[in-house]
């Protein structure tokens, strides 16, 4: 009985033995093309990302030849006579995502620190969803609030309080100085502190909810409180998800042009107070390409360049910190 | 003594350990894990200054004891505990008590080592931190202590500065012990500290928590019978969230008052 089962096998092998050649030699020409096609995607990306590199110098190219390293340090943009500085849009960039970053930073992971260790079950949910329908709302939703709601409120009611209370602290009685524009590198920070709140939370909920319980228990089992194996484990133990969040929030808060290009003001001046109108990169490019041309057109894609070299910088300077951080912590 | 012959589970022909002083009395305990009772009116001591066992198949609710003893089981919220829990005659199950301070006085050793994310030093000066306020040399001296203590300190002396995590599995889970012991608890309790160490490993901390035992009182669960033969002076074999039996280890092992027992430490179930 058992060895005639055993023959039937046998043939039953042999038989099939070419036509399994056949659909081996099937599989592998359909491995090839699938790795041929993905091969070609990773490459396109490269090849599109050249390209636009490319194409920002080229259409760079005449503007900074003609100001040179000027076109950094210079404030003054003047359409007119042709005088084009970067340095007042540098600078709103910069401060506009300080500012949303000082707020966003500590609030969302303040946030996700609730959601994983404080909040009662029944609410995670709820309010965890709340936070990514936040980061879902479309930037030009964020800029008529910002300009309709949020701004004449500051100016109407949280600017004079600023300039009141500050009035005689050297230093940020000049941060808080003057009448209060709706439209101001403070509106602009803080509607960028909102839209980044949400990837910054997201994120570093995500992370610490993979810290091992076994390891909290550890740290509550030694008697710590919630606070310090917040302090003390939870955030060393994630700090790498957690400054990725951070530079993610951030390389938005560099780039985003829609919302901030509302409440900005769109002034191409440096002023100490964070109370008057200013510009950054984005905002300038969005409110001025269309009236630009020769080499009006060339400082826009010189500013262009500019930010990708400024979102460039802070992503490697990130994974730089992120990998002199590793080294440190030994793992 | 007295409430020893109320335990029903127990063998209870003669109380074990009578006139010993209990460092932890475990009265009418009864533990839920959401709606489901996981321990059933558990009455035992933990005597002090002695190293009791507790074995049993997996599930019958060994950890769980483990887990009450330190309220390890407030951090999850449908968790609860009815009963008593006496740690020198305080009960700890009671609302207000610092939990804090309880989980300062009954410290925890886990199954798997859990180093913090942080340097060797750091690891036991943290805990130390938390509770007193030491100057640098000081501090050094607590530390150095802790890890002669837990037999550690002459492989790590060199490298205190490196992470924690950077030692193997059975000098991180001494670096916890040290850990433990760093903060002078009262009471230590292991959850299966070997289970995931080689012999030689296990064989140190055996020997350490034989030395142990002179300063603090001692639970340990375990699934390795040699090892609670080894260790302990009292043994308490559970079976579904029940106290089969409690005496001492060598009565425990050699003649065991329940047929239970005996098939569990012949290898006949579990």
């Amino acid at each position: 009985m058992s060895d005639t089962s055993l023959k039937l096998e046998a043939q039953e092998s042999s038989w099939s033995k070419g036509a399994r050649d056949a659909i081996l030699k099937k599989f592998a020409l359909g491995d090839t093309i699938f790795r041929r096609m993905t091969f070609s995607a990773a490459i396109f990306v490269l090849l599109l990302l050249g390209a636009i590199i490319g194409s920002l110098i080229y259409g760079a190219a005449p503007a900074l030849s003609k100001f040179g390293f000027g076109f950094l340090t210079t404030e003054r943009w003047s359409v007119g006579q042709e005088i084009f500085g970067a340095l007042s849009p540098i600078y709103g960039t910069l401060m506009t995502s300080l500012i949303a970053m000082l707020i966003a930073v500590p609030v969302g992971i303040g946030i996700a620190i609730f959601l994983t260790e404080l909040c009662p079950m029944s609410l995670r949910r709820p309010i965890g969803v709340a936070i990514e329908l936040l980061a879902g709302i479309p930037s030009i939703i964020y800029g008529i609030w910002g300009f309709f709601v949020l701004a004449p409120f500051l100016k109407d009611h949280v600017m004079p309080w600023l300039v009141n209370t500050f009035e005689s602290v050297p230093i940020l009685n000049s941060i808080f100085e003057g009448p209060g524009y709706s439209s101001s590198l403070l509106t602009a920070g803080l509607i960028l502190a909102i839209m980044v709140l949400p990837f910054i939370t997201a994120i570093s909920r995500d992370v610490f909810s993979t810290v091992p319980p076994v390891l909290k228990e550890a740290a509550f089992g030694i008697g710590c409180t919630t606070w310090e194996v917040v302090r003390n484990v939870v955030i060393p133990y994630t700090r790498v998800g957690v400054v990725g969040g951070v530079m993610l929030g951030l390389g938005r808060a560099l780039g985003e042009t829609m919302a901030v290009t509302f409440v900005i003001g769109n002034s191409h001046r440096i002023s100490a107070s964070l109370l008057n109108p200013a510009t950054t990169i984005s905002a300038t490019i969005a409110n001025e390409f269309q009236e630009a041309s020769g080499m009006y057109t060339s400082a826009l894609l010189a500013l262009g360049l500019l930010l990708f070299v400024i979102t460039f910088t802070v992503l490697a300077a990130a994974r730089i910190m992120l990998a002199r951080l590793a080294r440190n912590a030994g793992a | 003594m007295t409430d020893m012959t109320l335990n029903p589970g127990a063998s209870t022909a003669a109380v074990p350990g009578a006139g010993l002083p209990e460092k932890i009395s475990v009265r009418g305990l009864k533990f839920y894990y959401g709606d489901n009772l996981a321990l059933k009116t558990i009455n035992l001591p933990l005597y002090s200054h002695k190293v009791t066992a507790f074995i049993g198949p997996s599930g019958c609710g060994k950890s769980t004891l483990l887990r009450v003893l330190n309220r390890m089981y407030d951090l999850y919220p449908k968790q609860r505990a009815e009963g008593e829990v006496l740690l020198d005659g305080q009960n700890i199950l009671a609302p207000g008590q610092d939990i804090n301070m309880l989980r300062a006085r009954v410290g925890m050793v886990f199954q798997k080592p859990t180093p913090f994310p942080m340097t060797i030093y750091d690891n036991i000066a943290f805990g130390i931190k938390l509770y007193e306020d030491l100057s640098k040399s000081e501090l050094d001296g607590r530390v150095e202590k802790a890890l002669r203590g837990a037999a550690l300190w002459e492989e790590v002396k060199d490298k205190l500065g490196a992470s924690g995590l950077s030692l193997s599995g059975g000098q991180q889970q001494r670096l916890c012990i040290a850990r433990t012991v760093a903060i002078k608890p009262e009471v230590i309790l292991f959850d299966e500290p070997c289970s995931a160490l080689d012999p030689l490993s296990t064989a140190k901390i055996e020997e350490l928590i034989d030395e142990l035992k002179e300063h603090y009182t001692i639970a340990i669960v375990t699934h390795n019978m040699q090892q609670a033969a080894r260790v302990s002076e009292y043994t308490a074999f559970m079976y579904l969230g029940e106290l089969v039996e409690f005496n001492l280890t060598t009565s425990v092992f050699t003649a065991p008052a329940k047929k239970q027992t005996q098939d569990y430490i012949t290898g006949r179930f579990g």
